[in-house]
């Protein structure tokens, strides 16, 4: 190990940044689908009233 | 014999695939023009667009290659991974290149190319970009159904049936759906697919152990494991060649652009590049370790792709078999639907456009773009059942991304910078780049050349086309000089 230090020290920083990651992403991903949903719907409605 | 158990795994994958298949066709209903179904009527904000981008360049393809590279070359193996992440946290801080694509308000890239090098060579960039991309993608299926049938333990025979239950669910969606499906199955594939990859790595440190995967790299590749430059099979003609193929992927990769221009604004689309960049260092590496563990639990096996899913069948136990099994699911299928849709958005923007003389009904649109996806697959999973691939399956991939890569790369760049780039120069370049890797890839099919093909090596073959493709740009461009006050593909 302390001869491969950097692959060693990659593989956890790996680990750690990807669950950290993962766990925000999450979270935050779910909220940015229901805005997205949120405003696809508004833009239909505006198109229907339109036509 | 593999621990996959049909009760507690398979219920696992079944609860997996309902709900993708649900959340997949509930969007359908916001569908209602062509740009909602190509870009998601460009409503992506970043963390939707980090989960959506991470999961689209993940598939089990992906996880093949990786691991394979950590069975056949040790950690060096990783270094693909380190390029990319430089080029895209590069790429994402500075706005080269994305910025102005971006800000252009284009669907695909050959769009933004006709601006500055006219309608011909929007088509002749459209052809290029999907020939180069479905060549690529031709190997996905028969890799994740040959992992598949390998950690489940099903019988070979199945093989075939696993590629085309694969391509029809991913495609079902995909039809009808659009960009706004793949979004949000992307999502849910992203966090299924990411806690799969977190906890086998945990799984294989915590039984293999760090001291025996550094000992058996050490054992079996001595520094050339740890160094590509003084690796034997890598060297710094591999460091450079994928410097150049990470760096264009970067830039110009369809499925990767797809992401910039789905994004809200610019800021947003530079924002999920800079913060997905260690991604792929990940990307890499994750599964690489897969692939050592293998070397160290197996030792020599006859085709080291299939090392890694051999190892994982008896090595991961039942239920989080289950979990990986989804994991590696939810990775394939992000990746099909979003790689379907997004050489249907060339094929249909691009290649089509002079079909479309008077604009199209969005109705009408919105037929064509779902049966040139519905063609894609057919022509996917004949391609995947008869390519027979020779050689490690990254070069496969690189060699064939190549093919666009080079030219598309050199064209943005200089249709973003380069005033003085006109039609010659984009037309030399995409005819350089395409003619390398194709001569390449068939003079090493053919028995009477093969060892030809051997000598030159894929990374000098790669490295020459991303350099004469710049060659031919400016050769090709200072030849023929625009006249003052005329568009360049005048």
């Amino acid at each position: 190990m302390p001869n491969h230090w950097f692959w060693g020290a990659l593989t956890i920083a790996c680990v750690i940044w990807y669950s950290t990651i993962t766990i925000y992403v999450a979270i935050k991903g779910a909220r940015d689908i229901k805005n997205m949903l949120a405003r696809l719907d508004s833009v239909r409605e505006r198109d229907a009233e339109k036509s | 014999m593999t621990n996959f158990n049909w009760l507690l795994d398979g219920s696992i994958v079944g609860l997996y695939l309902l709900v993708t298949m649900v959340a997949g066709l509930m969007v359908r209903k916001y569908v209602g023009k062509v740009e909602h179904f190509l870009v998601a009527g460009r409503e992506m904000d970043v963390y939707l667009g980090i989960a959506s981008l991470a999961a689209t360049e993940f598939g089990i393809v992906t996880c093949m290659y990786t691991a394979q590279n950590g069975y056949e070359k040790g950690f060096a193996g990783a270094t693909p991974g380190i390029l990319m992440a430089l080029a895209m946290a590069g790429v994402g801080l500075t706005g080269f290149v994305i910025k102005p694509l971006r800000d252009s308000g284009v669907m695909t890239i050959p769009e933004l190319l006709e601006k500055q090098f006219g309608p011909r060579i929007r088509w002749a960039a459209g052809v290029v970009i999907v020939l180069g991309g479905l060549l690529n993608m031709g190997v996905f299926l028969r890799t994740g159904g040959q992992f598949l049938v390998l950690v489940a333990g099903l019988d070979v025979r199945y093989l075939e049936i696993m590629m085309t239950v694969l391509l029809v669910g991913v495609a079902v969606y995909t039809i009808l759906g659009g960009m706004l499906s793949v979004l949000v199955t992307d999502f849910l594939q992203f966090v299924v697919m990411s806690a799969g990859l977190i906890l086998v790595t945990i799984l294989i440190l915590m039984n293999v152990g760090w001291e025996k995967l550094v000992s058996t790299v050490d054992t079996s590749y001595g520094a050339g494991g740890f160094n590509p430059f003084v690796n034997p099979t890598m060297g710094w003609q591999y460091v450079l060649f994928n410097l150049m193929l990470n760096t264009a992927a970067v830039l110009t990769w369809q499925t990767t652009i797809a992401r910039v221009l789905a994004a809200k604004d610019t800021n947003t689309g530079r924002k999920v590049y800079t913060r997905t960049a260690f991604f792929f260092v990940c990307r890499f590496l994750i599964p690489g370790i897969w692939g050592i563990a293998a070397l160290a639990t197996l030792g020599p096996v006859a085709n080291t792709l299939e090392a890694m899913p051999q190892y994982l069948s008896t090595a991961v136990p039942a239920g989080l078999m289950g979990v990986l099994i989804a994991a590696m699911l939810a990775a394939d299928m992000s990746t099909d639907s979003s790689y379907m849709l997004t050489w249907c958005s060339v094929i249909y923007n691009d290649i089509l456009a002079p079909f479309r003389k008077r604009p199209w009904s969005e109705r009408k649109g919105l037929f064509w773009n779902r049966t040139i996806i519905a063609l894609i697959g057919i022509f996917l999973l004949v391609y995947g059942l008869w390519y027979p691939l020779k050689g490690d399956l990254w070069t496969y991939l690189g060699v064939t991304g190549t093919i666009y890569l080079a030219s598309i790369s050199v064209l943005l760049i200089a249709c973003c910078y380069w005033r003085r780039a006109n039609s010659w120069g984009a037309g030399a370049s995409i005819i350089v780049s395409a003619a390398i890797p194709i001569a390449y890839l068939v003079i090493e099919q053919v028995p009477s050349t093969a060892e030809l093909a051997k000598s030159i090596g894929p990374y000098y073959s790669g490295i020459a086309t991303y350099l004469l493709s710049g060659a031919a740009m400016v050769i090709g461009s200072t030849l023929k000089p625009r006249a003052e006050g005329r568009p360049a593909h005048a």
